[in-house]
């Protein structure tokens, strides 16, 4: 009992003195402990910063007050009508025109036409039109000519050569002008056939047999000499507007999702299963090779024991469709003479029965590949939202394909959507990070914004002078403003109620918050004590000293 | 996932083609090794029509069904490598039919146990598709527990929503194929897609008609329907102008996961994953060890910065440790 005891005795001595005394450990002292608690709030307030930078969502300004201001501006194209007339005539027409923009004003939407007698037109423009005979005018694709002929009406380049000469001339020049330079009314585009803008497209013609072990197959055909005769004349011509590529392929195999009816001694599909002609899941129709739209143009070969396939005329109601149809002996239900059929904004697509004669070739002959193809040319046409002709007025321009005034006409047209579609889109930015509040703008949507708003603004200012001009920018701006809406980083960070934030938050932090809040605040009355005491020591001798005195 | 691939087979019979489709599925059960009957899936314990078939285009699988796809889906907010064929390519003429089921509660569906999208979280995607015209009208359908207040927080026009159940309600499945030990699909889905089976391409059947036939002595839960956002009557809302139809016709089905395949599916994945781990310091020495002598560099230096930093460690404790004791002597 007593030796263990002796020798603690022995032992604490050897402990420095300052180790025996808690009070007195060097690192008990009010300075280091007071440092230390200091560091951790120090870092704390400085990282509270960092914490906020990294937790706060990116929200550039945006130019909300320009995009408004665009809103308000109205696109305006001017046309220049000059006919080679009389004064009384021009006036005439002018007034006729003027009364069919106020009749129509939504297809006349956003032109300005001015109809103007040689002189004032001359004097107007370069003086390319002094002198009777005028060429072709600008480019601008806002000059027209009428001219006086006699005959049929006809258009070369921007002229319209028209009879004036007749009594009801001047009416047959308004209804002529109408119809070719404002083509498109609310009702041309009852199926929304016309495919939305885009710079690019990508054109897949695909030579598809149903069935190439049935006999008969073509197994080739001359894609290039039939590209070069009916679809490179558009392209080239289109190519202020789109961009075009083009693939092609054939297949040996490509059966249908359903079986045609048969009628008689052929086949029919009816107009419901015309809807579902393509067969999406087993067709490969297109590489998919990049991210532009795709318009689809099929040659199909029925199976030889489904010849000749043809298409039933579309008669009124579907069911009545239907009901004839099931009574085979019933002969309504007329197949119809047409083989092409198109799909709205998707392509279009030719069925081709083989003539009994040319059953060795396993070549498409050429014939049937120039039907195949100009039916094609058609097709894109309409898909591309080419005004028709109308009725009676023959182009005399030696260029295939499309007159001015149809590019003219159709460039308008995708100007206006193009502006239109550009500030809806930069409206709907605005409206969008005004309404969801944790929604990021970040700096790319911000410069793709503005840049969207400087073309559009370009847009005004040029659409005076160059319609080809304007549409470029319109374009561009179009584009921009749907790559900004589009911007992956805007993506809104999910919703979290505030319970959620709670819930991560205090377990993270409280822990230790709570501790050093308690830490700082024992310091800090520890401290104004010490400051108490040391004040009433310090201010005693004072008194004392006072008193003395 | 049986709900997700019925509503797949539906609206493609009704002739909307796969590219126009985007499928979700958050796991694939038809591939899993403990489905007793491989490369399919069926919805009834009698198997009497495999759903998986042979023809199916499954968009976004597994791993990639986050709350964030979903929501990018929906708004067009990709990635410009982003493929066609996983994006909505829908304008303002578009009909999207959005289909969800899994594991929901009171304004969440659960997304691959670790996230959940919330009833907001859908209202801004659909607010966003609003106001860049990505839709014409939207047929919102949920089978989830509490799913009818995933569609409260709708805001945006044009949009028929409906829903399972009533908040605080669970979704009952409709029932279970004790071979595979799974309930294979919810009653409310399951009446739907009863309903459908009659439709074909050119019914004239309403909306409202599909309405009339949900029952809760049927499905043991409210199922809802809020029409207030919708411009159109019901009952001249044809059911094929959503889940059928030309080209006009876009529709996006569906997300899914069902409850017990889904959370055994996970655990056998960590399962996998943590056996790999325990290959991998096994085979790794084999591997660097021909290699050692080819690549010295990179071997030898991050050894060299290893022993450095310990040493550098050891001298840090050496000096505080030299000064306490000068401090203390």
């Amino acid at each position: 009992m007593d030796h263990p005891a002796a020798t603690t005795k022995d032992e604490e001595p050897t402990l420095p003195p300052s180790l025996r005394d808690p009070k007195k450990l060097f690192f008990q002292s009010n300075r280091l402990r007071r440092t230390i608690i200091f560091a951790y709030w120090a870092l704390i307030l400085l990282a509270l910063p960092i914490w906020w930078y990294t937790t706060s969502i990116e929200r550039l300004a945006l130019p909300t007050r320009r995009v408004h201001q665009v809103e308000e501006n109205r696109l305006e194209l001017p046309i220049i009508i000059c006919v080679d007339a009389d004064q009384p005539f021009i006036d005439d027409a002018g007034k006729q025109l003027a009364n069919r923009i106020l009749q129509d004003s939504d297809r006349w939407k956003g032109v300005v036409v001015e109809v103007k007698d040689n002189v004032s037109c001359s004097t107007h423009d370069s003086p390319l039109f002094m002198g009777p005979i005028f060429n072709i005018p600008t480019e601008d694709g806002n000059v027209y000519t009428v001219r006086p002929t006699v005959g049929p009406i006809t258009i070369q380049n921007r002229q319209l050569f028209l009879p004036l000469a007749e009594p009801d001339s001047a009416t047959k020049l308004v209804d002529s002008m109408t119809s070719l330079l404002a083509p498109y009314s609310a009702a041309s585009d009852p199926e929304h056939r016309v495919a939305q803008y885009s710079p690019h497209y990508r054109l897949a013609f695909s030579l598809l047999n149903e069935d190439a072990a049935a006999g008969d197959p073509y197994l080739d055909w001359q894609i290039e000499a039939g590209l070069k005769a009916h679809i490179y004349p558009i392209i080239r011509r289109l190519k202020t507007l789109h961009n075009f590529t083009i693939e092609s392929q054939v297949q040996f195999h490509a059966p249908l999702a359903f079986s045609p009816v048969q009628i008689d001694d052929s086949y029919a599909i009816t107009s419901e299963d015309l809807t579902v002609f393509v067969n999406s899941a087993e067709w490969t129709l297109s590489s998919s090779s990049s991210n532009d739209p795709v318009l689809h143009f099929i040659l199909f070969i029925p199976s030889a024991a489904r010849r000749p396939l043809r298409l039933l005329a579309h008669d009124g109601e579907n069911d009545v469709l239907l009901k004839v149809l099931s009574k085979p002996n019933t002969t309504a239900g007329t197949p119809s003479i047409s083989s092409a059929f198109l799909l709205p904004q998707w392509g279009g697509i030719v069925i081709h029965n083989p003539a009994p004669g040319t059953l060795a070739a396993t070549e498409l002959p050429s014939r049937d590949l120039n039907e195949a193809f100009s039916l094609f040319a058609n097709q894109l046409l309409a898909l591309l939202g080419v005004a028709v002709l109308p009725a009676g007025v023959v182009d005399m321009t030696e260029a295939v394909g499309l007159s001015d005034w149809q590019l003219d006409a159709l460039v308008r047209r995708r100007t206006f959507e193009n502006v239109q579609g550009s500030r809806d889109t930069l409206l709907s930015i605005v409206k969008l990070v005004d309404q969801i509040e944790n929604m990021p703008v970040g700096e790319d949507v911000r410069g793709d914004v503005d840049d969207a708003l400087e073309a559009l603004n370009k847009v005004y200012e040029l659409s005076r002078q160059s319609l080809y001009q304007a549409f470029t920018h319109s374009a561009k701006s179009f584009s921009l403003s749907s790559r900004a809406f589009f911007n992956p980083g805007m993506l809104a960070l999910l919703y979290f109620p505030a319970e959620h934030k709670y819930a991560v938050y205090s377990p993270l932090f409280a822990s230790a918050i709570i501790l050093l809040v308690i830490a700082a605040l024992r310091e800090i009355i520890a401290y104004r004590r010490e400051r108490t005491l040391a004040r009433d020591s310090v201010a005693k001798p004072q008194l004392i000293m006072t008193g003395k005195i | 996932m049986a709900n997700a691939l019925g509503m797949y087979r539906t609206v493609k019979r009704l002739g909307i083609p796969d590219s126009n489709i985007i499928l979700m599925l958050a796991d694939d059960a038809s591939c899993n090794s403990r489905n007793k009957f491989p490369g399919s899936v069926y919805a009834n314990p009698g198997r009497f029509l495999d759903l998986y078939g042979d023809n199916i285009e499954v968009d976004y699988r597994g791993y990639e069904v986050t709350v964030e796809n979903f929501i990018r889906v929906l708004t067009g907010r990709m990635d410009p490598s982003v493929p066609r064929s996983k994006r909505l390519l829908s304008d303002e003429r578009s009909n999207i039919f959005v289909y969800m089921t899994g594991h929901g509660g009171n304004e969440f569906l659960k997304f691959q146990d670790n996230e959940e999208i919330s009833a907001f979280d859908i209202a801004d995607a659909f607010e966003q598709m609003y106001q860049k015209k990505r839709y014409n009208e939207i047929l919102f359908m949920i089978d989830t527990c509490q799913a009818n207040t995933m569609y409260s927080k709708l805001y945006s026009p044009n949009i028929l929503a409906t829903g399972s159940s009533e908040f605080g309600e669970n979704s009952y499945s409709y029932a279970n194929d004790n071979d595979i030990g799974v309930a294979v699909i919810d009653s409310f889905t399951h009446y739907i897609l009863e309903f459908m089976e009659k439709i074909n391409k050119t019914s004239q059947v309403s909306m409202q008609d599909l309405f009339n036939t949900m029952d809760f002595s049927k499905i043991n839960s409210h199922p809802g329907v809020r029409s207030d956002l919708f411009n159109r009557p019901l009952d001249k809302t044809l059911i094929t102008d959503f889940f059928g139809g030309v080209a006009q016709v876009e529709i996006v089905p569906p997300l899914d996961h069902i409850s017990p395949i889904h959370d055994s599916e996970i655990a056998t994945a960590d399962d996998v994953q943590e056996a790999l781990h325990v290959d991998q310091p096994v085979r790794s020495p084999a591997v660097s060890n021909t290699k050692l002598e080819k690549q010295p560099f990179f071997s030898l230096a991050l050894p060299a910065w290893n022993t450095a930093r310990a040493w550098v460690s050891v001298g840090i404790v050496g000096i505080l440790v030299g000064w306490v004791t000068t401090k203390t002597g």
